[in-house]
Order: C-alpha cells, then sequence, then structure tokens
C-alpha cells in the first residue's frame, strides 16, 4: 500500500496536493505520534524552494521545510528565532521537525510559531493556481484552525530583517528537554534615541491560538522610555485583561501569573 | 575497592545496541493470535450485558466463562479475577478479550463492542473508603506516657502522589500452546510468580506450564504483578484456541491498567523532650486501588520504615491499605518505603526548624547505632555509617555554606524583588534488603543451580530476571570469580522455569544478597567438587542467617531485614519566582550498598534511581480524573531527563555484609527513597516555608509565592 509520495519541485508538490488528498509533511514529528494508515502524505523535505533560507531587501525568508538545526545553524537566521528553535524537543526532532510544520500544526504551544507571531512575519502560501502572502496573526482563525485552502501549502516564512536584535524569550516547559511549552512568552522591545521605535509581545500556550495584541503593544510605540513608564500601569492592565487563559492541564492562574511576570520583567529590563 | 567491583562490559550491551536482542514484540507473529482485551470504561459497576459485534470467522471472545481452573489470579490473595466475573472495580478493568489473526480488525472488533453496565457508586477518596483491605499495627516502648513527659508535640500530615513506572518497553507476553502444555514468555520480571498464577487459573499440572523471559526494557517492580494477570489471560486464550496469543500494550494501555506507586496520607505525632524525640505516633494510610495485590507486602514495609533511620524509643504504628477505585497500586522500586521515608525526613526538618536546630544536627543526634534496635525491636546488627555518609556529602556539596548563605538571603528577600531563589536540602535513609521478616526462609525458600559441562563452561540457573540492571553480568562476576574461571566460561541465560530452580523473584533489592550469596556459594563448591571432563550439577538452597532476631509478622517484633542498605542524598535548587520552575542545580549522594560486584553498574543503578527519586519529589506528576488517568503519554507525564539534573556525583561507601557475597547487599531501590525528600527539603528551604507533599512543581511554587505575597 502506498500511502505517501515525495515531491522533488513545488509545482510538483503543488499539483500532487491538487489533485490528491495529502497531508504535507516534512519530519514527521507530531504527525507520527497519531500515525493514521489510512492517511496519505506527501513530502516535502525534497523540494529545493521549500528548503532554502535567503534574504530580500526587508525579510529573511526560511524555507517551510526548513528543519530548526538547519534554522540554527544558518547565519542568517535572528537570535531569537535560534533561542526559540534550540529549546524545541531534543535534538533528534530538531533534526528533522521543521518551522513550516511547527506552523501548519496550529498549536498556540509552538514554539518557533511564538517567534514568527512576535516578529509580524509573514507567510507565503502557494496553490498551483497562484500565491498570496499574509501576516501570520491572520493565518490562525481559531483552535486548530487555519487559512489554509485545502490545495495550500505553507512554502515560505517571511520574518523581518530589522528590529529584532533587543528581544526576550522565555520558554516554560515541564522539563529542560523533550517539553512542551505550558507557557510561552516573546517580546521585542526596538529603541533608538531614548523613543519606543517597536514594542511587540506574544503569548504561548495561553489560549486557542498565540496571542498578540498590537493595538496594546501600540501603546508604547512612538513615546520616550519616560512616556512609557507612564503608560506602564495602562499598558500592564491592558493585557492583564486581554490574556485569558483557556482550560488545560495547567493551571489557569498558574499560566496568567507567569505571562504577566515575563511581560514586567521583559518592560524593567528595557528600563521601562 | 575489592578486585570484583572493577568494572567490565555488561553482557546485555552488544544485542541491545546492535538490535538483535530479542524483546516480545520482535517474535514474528505468523501463526500468532492477537489479543486485546475489554476494559472497563467505568470505575464501578455491575455487567448486565456485553454486546459483541458479528466476529468474523477466525475471531474469538474470551471471558471468564473460559477460564478453566479459578477465575483468579494468584498473586499474596486471589481477589483480582483474571475476567471480570459479574461487577467491575475500575476503569481499565479487563472484562474479556478479543483474539484474532489481524490486529487492526481485533480493535476494529473491540471497538464496536458496547457493554451494558449498571453504574454502582465508586470510592476515589482513600480517605473516605471504608474497605480496609490491611491493616496492621505495632508498637515498642510506652507512647503515651512520651507525650504525657513531653515539652512539646509536634503534628503534621504528609501526602504523596502516584507514581507510574514508564519503563521503556511496556508490558507484553505470549502464550503458547502445545499438547495441553502452556509456554509462556514475555517482559516478566518474576516467572515464577507468573507460573503460579497460571497453573492457579489453569487447573493444570505445574509441569505443564514453563515461564520464559524475554530481552526486557525495564520493570522498575511494574513487571512485578501485571504479568501474572495476563499471562492468565493469554493462556485461557491460547489454551482454548490451541494457537499462540500475544498480548502487547500500548502505551496508553499500559499506563492506564497497570499498577502504580501507592498514593498515601502519613500523619505523624512526635513527642519531643529536652530538644530530643522520645516518641512517634504513626499512622500511615496507603491507597491500594480496586484490588489488593501487593499491597498487603507494600505496606509492611511502608510502616516498618515509619521512623526512618532514627532510634526512636517510644513508637506506636499504624498502617492501612484501602480500597478505592482506580487502578491497583503495586510495586515501584522502594516498595513503600519512599511514601514513609519521605514523611520522615520532613517532619525531622520541620521538628528542627521549630526548635531552632540545624536540621543536620538534628537528625544525627538520633540517628540509630550499630546494636540499637530497629523500629520493630529488632538490631542494627552491622555498623551504621550514615554519620561519615553525611559529612562526606556536606563535604562534597558545600551544604553548610550554601544553606546559610541562601537562608540568608531568602530572610532578607521576604519582599520578594529577586528573581531567582536558591535551597539546598539533604536527606538521609535506608533500605533493607531482601523479603520482608522471614519471607526469604518462609516464602521463597530460593535454590540456585551450577551446572558444569564437560568441557568445563558453567552455567548459571536461577530465576532471576536482568531488566536491564546487569544482574546477568554481576552473576557471572561473582561465579568466574569464585570458581576462578575467565568470565566467558560462564553461560548465563535468561530464565525459563522449565530450566531454573526457583530462586524467587526479581524484586526487594535481593538478587546480589540472597541470590548472589547462594550462588558464590555453590561456586565455592563446585570449585571443591570440581572433577575435569564430566557434567557435574551443583544446587544451593537459601538458610536463614542465624544471628537474626526471629520476625514475628502478627506482632511486627524482631529482624524485618537481614541487612540495611543506606543513603545520604543532598540537592540543590533554583527556583525562578517568575515562573515557579525549579531547577536542579546540584545533587549528591553517598549510597552504602556493601561491596559494589560491579562499579559501573552500582554507579548506573544509584544515578537513575536517584533521578527517578528526584522526578518524584519536583516532576511525576499524575492525576485521576473520576478514576481515569489523564497522564497516558511520555508526554503527559514528564519524568526528568539527563538535561534535568545535569549535575549528579554519586559516591559510594562500603561497609560490608557479612552474609552478602563480598560483602555486598541491596542495591536496586535504595536511590529511590531520598530523592524526593531531598529536594523538597531544598524546594522548602528556597521558599522559606515548610512543605509536605510530593510532587511538588512550578504551580505549587507560584501558589506559594502568590500566598506570601498576599500576606505581604
Amino acid at each position: 500500500m502506498v500511502n505517501c509520495v515525495t515531491a522533488h519541485s513545488l509545482e510538483e508538490a503543488l499539483v500532487l496536493r491538487k489533485n490528491h488528498e495529502l497531508i504535507p509533511y516534512v519530519g514527521g514529528t507530531d504527525l507520527m505520534i497519531h500515525a493514521d494508515e489510512k492517511s496519505k502524505y506527501l513530502f516535502l523535505h525534497k523540494v529545493p524552494e521549500m528548503k532554502q533560507i535567503v534574504e530580500d531587501d526587508d525579510y529573511i525568508r526560511f524555507g517551510a521545510s526548513c528543519t530548526f538545526t538547519e534554522i540554527i545553524e544558518h547565519s542568517l537566521s535572528p537570535k531569537i528565532l535560534k533561542d526559540a528553535c534550540s529549546q524545541i524537543g531534543a535534538p533528534t526532532i530538531r533534526n528533522v521537525g521543521s518551522i513550516g510544520g511547527n506552523i501548519g500544526n496550529g498549536s498556540p504551544k509552538a514554539d518557533s510559531a511564538l517567534i514568527c507571531m512576535v516578529t509580524d512575519s509573514k507567510l507565503r502560501l502557494a496553490n498551483s493556481a497562484g500565491e498570496r502572502i499574509i501576516p501570520i496573526k491572520d493565518f490562525y482563525l481559531g483552535h486548530k484552525k487555519l487559512d489554509l485552502l485545502p490545495d495550500e501549502l505553507i512554502v515560505e516564512i517571511l520574518m523581518p530583517k530589522n528590529g529584532l536584535d533587543n528581544y526576550y524569550h522565555k520558554k516554560v516547559g515541564a522539563r529542560n528537554a523533550l517539553a512542551i511549552s505550558r507557557v510561552s512568552f516573546a517580546g521585542i522591545m526596538d529603541i533608538k534615541e531614548n523613543k519606543v521605535k517597536n514594542c511587540a509581545t506574544a503569548y504561548g500556550a495561553v489560549s486557542d491560538v498565540i496571542i498578540r495584541v498590537n493595538s496594546i503593544d501600540n501603546m508604547l510605540i512612538g513615546k520616550t522610555i519616560e512616556e512609557a513608564k507612564e503608560l506602564k500601569d495602562a499598558y500592564l492592565k491592558a493585557f492583564d485583561q486581554a490574556i485569558v487563559p483557556i482550560k488545560g492541564r495547567v493551571g489557569i492562574e498558574y499560566r496568567k501569573d507567569v505571562c504577566m511576570n515575563l511581560l514586567r520583567d521583559f518592560l524593567e529590563i528595557n528600563g521601562i | 575497592m575489592k578486585p570484583i567491583s572493577k568494572s567490565i562490559p555488561k553482557r546485555d550491551h552488544l544485542t541491545k545496541a546492535n538490535g538483535s536482542a530479542m524483546y516480545v514484540c520482535d517474535y514474528p507473529t505468523e501463526d500468532v493470535l492477537f489479543g486485546k482485551l475489554l476494559r472497563s470504561g467505568v470505575p464501578k459497576a455491575n455487567i448486565l450485558n456485553v454486546k459483541l459485534p458479528g466476529l468474523p470467522e477466525g475471531y474469538h471472545y474470551i471471558d471468564k466463562n473460559d477460564v478453566p481452573g479459578t477465575n483468579q489470579v494468584a498473586i499474596v490473595l486471589k481477589d483480582t479475577p483474571v475476567f471480570a466475573e459479574s461487577t467491575v472495580e475500575h476503569i481499565g478493568d479487563p472484562i474479556g478479550m478479543i483474539v484474532g489473526p489481524n490486529e487492526h480488525e481485533v480493535n476494529r472488533l473491540l471497538n464496536e463492542t458496547k457493554i451494558e453496565y449498571k453504574e454502582l457508586e465508586p470510592v476515589f477518596d482513600v480517605k473516605k473508603s471504608d474497605v480496609v483491605f490491611f491493616d496492621y499495627n505495632y508498637e515498642k516502648g510506652d507512647i503515651e506516657k512520651a507525650f504525657i513527659e513531653a515539652d512539646k508535640i509536634f503534628e503534621e500530615e504528609f501526602e504523596t502522589g502516584l507514581q507510574e513506572h514508564m519503563y521503556l518497553e511496556t508490558n507484553g507476553l505470549i502464550a503458547d500452546y502445545s499438547n495441553g502444555k502452556i509456554h509462556i514468555h514475555g517482559s516478566i520480571q518474576c516467572p515464577y510468580f507468573v507460573h503460579d498464577a497460571v497453573v492457579h487459573a489453569m487447573g493444570i499440572k505445574h509441569e505443564d506450564v514453563s515461564v520464559a523471559q524475554d530481552t526486557m526494557g525495564g520493570g522498575f517492580g511494574g513487571k512485578e504483578d501485571h504479568p501474572s494477570v495476563m499471562a492468565c489471560q493469554a493462556a485461557v486464550a491460547a489454551y482454548k484456541l490451541k494457537k499462540s496469543v500475544r498480548i502487547i500494550y500500548d502505551r496508553k494501555e499500559d499506563v492506564e491498567a497497570t499498577s502504580k506507586r501507592h498514593p498515601s496520607f502519613c500523619h505523624y505525632k512526635v513527642a519531643v523532650k529536652d530538644n530530643h524525640i522520645t516518641g512517634m505516633q504513626i499512622n500511615v494510610l496507603y491507597d491500594a486501588g480496586a484490588y489488593t495485590t501487593l499491597s498487603p507486602v507494600v505496606l509492611q514495609r511502608g510502616i516498618i520504615g515509619a521512623c526512618g533511620i532514627y532510634n526512636v524509643p517510644n513508637l506506636k504504628v499504624h498502617g492501612q491499605a484501602r480500597k478505592t477505585n482506580t487502578v491497583p497500586s503495586g510495586a515501584f522500586r522502594g516498595f513503600g518505603a519512599p511514601q514513609t521515608f519521605f514523611a520522615v525526613e520532613m517532619m525531622m526538618t520541620h521538628i528542627a526548624k521549630d526548635l531552632g536546630i540545624d536540621p543536620v544536627e538534628f537528625k544525627l543526634k538520633h540517628v540509630s547505632k550499630q546494636g540499637e534496635l530497629t523500629s520493630t525491636s529488632g538490631k542494627f546488627h552491622e555498623p551504621v555509617p550514615i554519620p561519615s555518609m553525611i559529612d562526606r556529602v556536606i563535604k562534597a556539596s558545600d551544604y553548610y555554606k550554601k544553606k546559610e548563605k541562601y537562608e540568608k538571603s531568602t530572610r532578607l528577600k521576604s519582599t520578594h524583588t529577586k528573581r531567582y531563589r536558591r535551597g539546598i536540602g539533604l536527606s538521609a535513609v535506608y533500605h533493607g534488603g531482601g523479603f520482608t521478616g522471614n519471607g526469604e526462609r518462609d516464602l521463597i525458600k530460593a535454590v540456585v543451580k551450577l551446572k558444569k559441562d564437560p568441557i568445563g563452561n558453567v552455567e548459571i540457573l536461577t530465576a532471576i530476571t536482568d531488566m536491564g540492571q546487569g544482574i546477568n553480568t554481576v552473576f557471572a562476576k561473582i561465579v568466574s570469580q569464585e570458581l576462578n574461571l575467565p568470565i566467558d566460561r560462564i553461560i548465563i541465560n535468561y530464565p525459563d522455569t522449565s530450566k531454573v530452580p526457583n530462586s524467587g523473584p526479581t524484586v526487594a533489592s535481593r538478587s546480589v544478597m540472597i541470590v548472589g550469596e547462594l550462588l558464590r556459594k555453590a561456586a565455592a563448591k563446585l570449585k571443591e567438587d570440581w572433577i575435569d571432563g564430566r557434567e557435574q550439577i551443583i544446587e544451593e538452597h537459601y538458610k536463614h542467617p542465624e544471628f537474626l532476631i526471629p520476625f514475628d509478622l502478627s506482632t511486627f517484633y524482631g529482624d524485618a531485614y537481614p541487612s540495611y542498605s543506606w543513603a545520604v542524598n543532598a540537592v540543590e535548587v533554583e527556583i525562578d519566582t517568575y515562573t515557579g520552575c525549579i531547577d536542579v542545580i546540584g545533587a549528591w549522594g553517598s549510597f552504602d550498598v556493601g561491596t559494589p560486584i560491579d562499579e559501573n553498574i552500582v554507579i548506573g543503578q544509584m544515578e537513575g534511581g536517584f533521578l527517578q527519586s528526584i522526578g518524584y519529589g519536583m516532576m511525576e506528576k499524575m492525576t485521576a480524573v473520576n478514576g481515569r488517568i489523564r497522564n497516558n503519554t511520555f508526554s503527559d507525564y514528564i519524568i526528568p531527563t539527563a538535561v534535568d539534573v545535569p549535575n549528579m556525583h554519586v559516591m559510594l561507601h562500603v561497609e560490608d555484609y557479612s552474609h552478602g557475597p563480598y560483602g555486598a547487599k541491596g542495591a536496586g531501590e535504595l536511590p529511590h527513597v531520598g530523592g524526593a525528600p531531598a529536594v523538597i527539603d531544598a524546594i522548602q528551604n528556597a521558599l522559606g516555608v515548610t512543605l509536605n507533599k510530593t510532587p511538588f512543581l512550578a504551580e505549587d511554587v507560584m501558589d506559594v509565592l502568590r500566598r506570601q505575597k498576599s500576606n505581604g
């Protein structure tokens, strides 16, 4: 019984995706936990267009089939992404698991997706008819619900090139390796000449999707540090209301406290 | 170290590394039927009807009506049914089994089978259970007088949770049928337990059953009683269908349906006079789950250890194991001791703290000495090396300096402005080697054989199983040393009850100490009687050491164990107050298992057990919601990885046992006794509170911090 097919080019992958009911598959580290013999898989680990890490004027472009190890070892990868990827699973998982799979899995606990969210990365989605580029935030519609057509593939992740150096990242797992995030937090603070050029925060493993509320983070953007300090209480209060953990294995109160503690620390470290 | 302690490669390394080792799931499945159990989906009910789908040809349903002998699994008692009679007592209780040639088809048929129940009120809270399976009492001295004369009386209750073994290989076995005989082989910790259980359930002759161990991927006690249940079920099906039947669990079924460590509540009432403990009154309550299985012996060991390593002149201990409608609790490395040792170690630190005495000094003041009475008025016949072991661990861990520094910092930082807090904790414990009381003499009566072939190779014949712990290597070393033969002349295979004598189960840290000594004696005899070119068989039978004070189980009086292994553990933690995460930044252990027969193997055992015990303390949480276990995968049930304890320092202290081979005593369980109290002590010191439960996780840390914050 043939239940898998390997694509060797993007074009081939998209045609296969269009004509058959196939589950996109790179490393299988999530899929094979609940392997279903009736499912058919489309292997994407040999699609050259999806294995590249390149840059253009504005973005670093990660092929969706790039493994976490490839991302960690690549000179173009921003440190914040390397940081998050290096805390995924264990070496064996990082050697085959992919960023596209991590995003496409739809889990709010996905560690690399958290970084794509906080950096306001974009996704290049394609089908045989064409392609579209959407902000990753719009990709997540709800619990395991994605803005992805049945014949579409995640081809690339477009991560902004600049402004990611001053970051904060904390993954809270139940142990130091092979851990699924119980709470995760990432923040970016770009301060130029005493002014907040960009402030972004994202909260994983808390709600149905990774939480990213630009409107609250925008409160601090364009402000001086002194102005931001004055807004701090209002900012924290807004997130206190925005972060509403859903019921899970880990207590609601716990995850909320951790998010707020890390957010406060993120501000304090940046002098706010 | 003696020359025998020098490590050699383990006998199973090569086959396990190159993949040629045959685990039970590696056997070819042609002509083997797959058996999958129909299990109760409710915690307590009368079974009204089992509605089967149409069974295709070659597929069968097996249940209680097919049991040819007695529908009982003989463990200690016989209350566990092979298949449910008319009621089910826990979620996962086996009702029947679907058997057939295609595994997927068997699964489909199982999913389409409907069970009609009349549900009954289950009991999940052991404190509310009124079914007392076992009730034991013992005392020494005059506890009432101690309380009357006390300056101060301390009372506290301790709670410990479930713990799952998480051996890499799940439970599994195959029953073969041929000419009225049943042969069972698989992942089996105690082949003779399985043998006896199958004989009882099948009602066939002892010689018509044989049980063999395959290569195993771990046991930790989790394959002590459950294989008996599975073997009876597989045997019933194989006997009826005259075919081989294989039952191998997936992880979910293994976690949900097999035994775990008994959850416990231990209540301590302690009399102190002139800063010295004069009496303890201890109530121990173990949650046995739905059937009695191994609970009596687990409880016995628990209550015997209830006052720890301390000399308590006036002692009154009451222990109960009660029924709840959850999966039966069973054997797990430590066997009842980790619960009470956790409680008493925490109790000692809390009393010391209240009295303003350093807890280590306080413990040292109370440690039993050679010649003093044990809890059961037996005797510590040999030296108690705890003081020098504590000394060594304190030096290695820099305990006092760290303790002072961290305590000062915890006090100063009561306003909680600093993110990370550190603490260091210490525990001191023992583990008694061998069966409790007269078990070795009256119940086990171990026998071993050595068989020399005409060429001069010597085969070791015992029922002891190597589950990865290294006993085959160790036995070979003992016999090789005693005979002065090269190690490759010693043959040892996984046991088959048709070939090996009953040397007892592979439990209770008894393999080296009891069976190893029998082998040493047999080898000494063989050496004396050695005749070149001839086949020779030497048999050796267990003899109870004469120095022991006879143990009376009805009064818990006498020597509960012939020898004691000792451990001192220190653990250092760093707590992230923003996330509650507990990081173990140092772990030190001094272990006395007598002479190590193989240093690497013993160190491996100590490291693994210590880590497992630390996991028990701060990581491994298993919750049952309405009797259903939720954590049934490796991603849900968190056990520590090597990355979680990067700095583990194991030291061996050697205090030889006069009746063990080359001075060796029990080793396997010892390291799982003291890790949890050491890590919880470290956490309570870091947080500046007193703690009384395990496991204690990040969420619990945050609860403490929240309380501290709201209290200002």
